[in-house]
């Protein structure tokens, strides 16, 4: 059976969320895998919305409380050895708890070290990624944000990315 | 929408996502659905084994894939009930938009309630 993308949500949310209109990519963006899996370097990208403690602020969730139809674009690095009990989260619109009980179900640090480990995978590189993904204007991370996280990742030679929005 | 920035800067991308309906209406480069509830794209916390057959089901698309817009579904069974999962992944508040569109819909309803002669003085 197919997946029933709706199946979580609340009915209101889903009807709303089947009557907007997006406009589709044309061409899509396409790079092919240029290397096998054992020799690329992957890079993991979230929206959970997760940072690390004490090392970079959360998301402003204070001005999203202040002004709704507002999302904090911007982005948070996690390193590819942070501790489960560094993991903060600072997204409004999920329950945190099980993501602040293992990072792995929205960004699979450890389990895709274990993946390097095995020889599966070339490697993980240094820095991964997280977004914050309630963003009622996409434009910063069009035009922004998105390229900038691109050319980190080209910077530390990654060849391919796993995306998990949550 | 950021998988496609990164394929233009030359990245190969594959995104795991419970959306596969926007993953298909935005263009997505290589999509694996998996129907799990908001905030466990890769399963249950703890739950080894359900992460990693997500994750080579993932790279085996990346692997596989020929042309943009590729999607394939992986099977998961999650372990509650439905209408439980679908409180369970929500916040114990409700997010600053929900709570405005609530606090407009009771208003709008106050409002009508006294436009209405049916109800007006009573």
């Amino acid at each position: 059976m197919p997946v029933d993308s709706f199946k979580y949500l609340p009915r209101s949310i889903a009807a709303y969320y089947q009557t907007l209109r997006v406009e589709r990519a044309d061409p899509i963006p396409w790079t092919p895998l240029s290397k096998p899996l054992n020799e690329c370097r992957f890079a993991l990208v979230t929206t959970a919305g997760i940072y690390v403690k004490d090392r970079e602020a959360p998301f402003d969730a204070e001005r999203e409380k202040r002004e709704p139809m507002w999302g904090d674009p911007t982005y948070r690095r996690i390193l590819r050895d942070a501790w489960q009990d560094q993991i903060g989260a600072s997204h409004l619109h999920l329950n945190n708890r099980d993501i602040l009980e293992d990072v792995n179900i929205v960004l699979p640090v450890h389990r895709f070290a274990e993946l390097e480990a095995q020889g599966v995978i070339g490697s993980l590189a240094p820095t991964n990624y997280s977004f914050m993904g309630y963003q009622p204007d996409t434009n910063e991370w069009r035009e922004r944000y998105g390229p900038e996280v691109a050319r980190l990742m080209k910077d530390e030679a990654v060849d391919a990315v796993l995306l998990t929005p949550a | 929408m950021l998988a496609q920035k990164f394929e233009e800067a030359g990245l190969s991308t594959v995104m795991v996502t419970m959306m596969p309906y926007w993953a298909e209406k935005l263009g997505t480069p290589r999509a694996l659905g998996v129907e799990v509830p908001f905030g466990h794209t890769l399963g249950v916390p703890g739950d080894h084994e359900m992460q990693m057959s997500i994750i080579r089901a993932a790279l085996s698309l990346l692997e596989q894939a020929r042309e943009p817009g590729e999607a394939r579904d992986v099977g998961i069974e999650w372990p509650q009930p439905s209408d439980e999962a679908r409180k369970d992944w929500q916040p114990l508040e409700p997010s600053p938009i929900i709570k405005m569109m609530r606090e407009r819909a009771q208003a709008q309803a106050q409002q009508a309630r006294s436009q209405d002669p049916a109800t007006r003085g009573s």
